[in-house]
């Protein structure tokens, strides 16, 4: 019988050591369930992209169809004297040069956004990307608002005049031009309304970046 | 050694979230203060375009020439913009400060960019149209036989371009509210 030469030394778990073994133990299924929820949102994230892009594409249709419709707009009435012929053209009214200006401007940085978005599509963490989407989608929405809000001014006056200015309505005798300059603003302010829903969309995506 | 390794990892990440939320504390501060200038830049364009009204020192026998904001619809739906833009900034100004107290609160923020874009939209649209008309009382427009009406009414003119400032302004500096808030949602 020969008693074994081992002795036990019994080492107590200080609370320092097992605060340090804890997280050895627990981290294979935390990151495992941190990788999986991580995944979830990248998802999430990656439906709201192409949803971002499609949103993009509508609104450069939207704002190309207001800009063709402005730009386009000539009418000359069937009289004239002989010394003038009536005919009504965008840039009779510098307000409606601005707007087409403008609009050109917003179907450009929407056309050159898309590459941005798809992006976002790719990489669904990524931050960089969304942020700059944000800023410049902000600022388009003001100069989109602004050429908008100015071109309805004017329409306005034009459809009702302005019995203190003394300001006929010249839409009682250019009614095609008038149509089509109504249906150019009607569609830059969808623009605007896509364009907002762009920003949240940005902002919701980013707070799940992680 | 291990357990020495976490835990030194531990505490470099305590550090490391410290500034982020230093900054993003900042961020707030900034936003709040932005606000308050917003506030008074828009109440103040409101005021001007709301309190115009100039009588001519000639009249005759029926008319009287007086210019008033409301003779223009478009003036009308500017002081109107304003207000509503300055009452919802006051409104949010707690919000704001919620944000200060607490820097990771996000569906509020998302919340409050939708409705700054929308409100700074609604802004834009109110400055954008009395610019035009503004415009168009200084230079008039011979193709439409319009008249420009500063000439005669010239105190109105200038009380009503002056009031387009503020809310310009205005428009810039909600351009930077949303940037700060979307920056913030990005830092969490």
């Amino acid at each position: 019988m020969e008693k074994s030469e081992s002795t036990k030394i019994d080492v107590v778990e200080t609370n320092k050591e097992r605060k340090g073994k804890a997280p050895l133990l627990g981290t294979a299924p935390v990151v495992a369930a941190a990788g999986a929820v991580e995944h979830a949102k990248g998802g999430a994230n990656r439906g709201i992209a192409i949803f971002d892009l499609i949103l993009r594409i509508a609104a450069f249709a939207s704002a190309l169809g207001a800009a063709v419709a402005m730009g386009t707009t000539e009418e000359t009435l069937p009289f004239f004297t002989q010394f003038f012929q009536f005919e009504a053209s965008y840039d009779d009214l510098p307000t409606f040069t601005f707007f087409v200006a403008a609009m050109a401007i917003v179907v450009a940085y929407l056309v050159l956004s898309v590459p941005f978005s798809i992006v976002c599509i790719v990489r669904p963490h990524a931050v960089v990307p969304r942020l700059l989407l944000i800023i410049f989608d902000t600022v388009i929405i003001a100069l989109t608002t602004g050429a908008a809000g100015s071109s309805a001014a004017i329409v306005y006056l034009a459809h009702n005049g302005n019995q203190d200015a003394n300001w006929l309505a010249i839409c009682q005798q250019f009614g095609d031009f008038c149509q089509r300059v109504s249906g150019a603003v009607v569609a830059a302010f969808v623009t605007v309304v896509i364009l907002i829903f762009l920003v949240v969309l940005s902002a919701s995506a980013l707070r799940r970046h992680r | 050694m291990k357990a020495g390794a976490l835990e030194l990892g531990h505490a470099s990440k305590v550090t490391a979230t410290v500034p982020q939320k230093g900054v993003n504390r900042g961020m707030s501060i900034l936003d709040l203060f932005l606000r308050i200038i917003v506030i008074i830049a828009t109440l103040g364009s409101a005021i001007a375009m709301g309190t115009t009204n100039e009588t001519l020192p000639f009249f005759t026998q029926f008319i009287r020439f007086r210019a008033k904001y409301s003779d223009l619809p478009t003036f009308t739906f500017f002081v109107v913009a304003n207000a509503i833009v300055s009452a919802y900034l006051v409104l949010s100004l707690g919000m704001s400060i919620f944000h200060i107290m607490r820097s990771r609160a996000q569906a509020s923020r998302i919340a409050l960019i939708f409705f700054d874009a929308a409100m700074m939209a609604l802004l834009t649209a109110g400055a954008s149209a009395s610019a035009a008309i503004v415009y168009l009382a200084h230079k008039g427009n011979t193709k439409a036989n319009w008249f420009p009406i500063c000439q005669q009414y010239d105190s109105f003119c200038h009380r009503t371009s002056g009031s387009l400032v503020g809310s310009f302004i205005g428009i810039i500096i909600f351009i930077l509210l949303v940037l700060f808030s979307a920056v913030a949602l990005s830092r969490r």
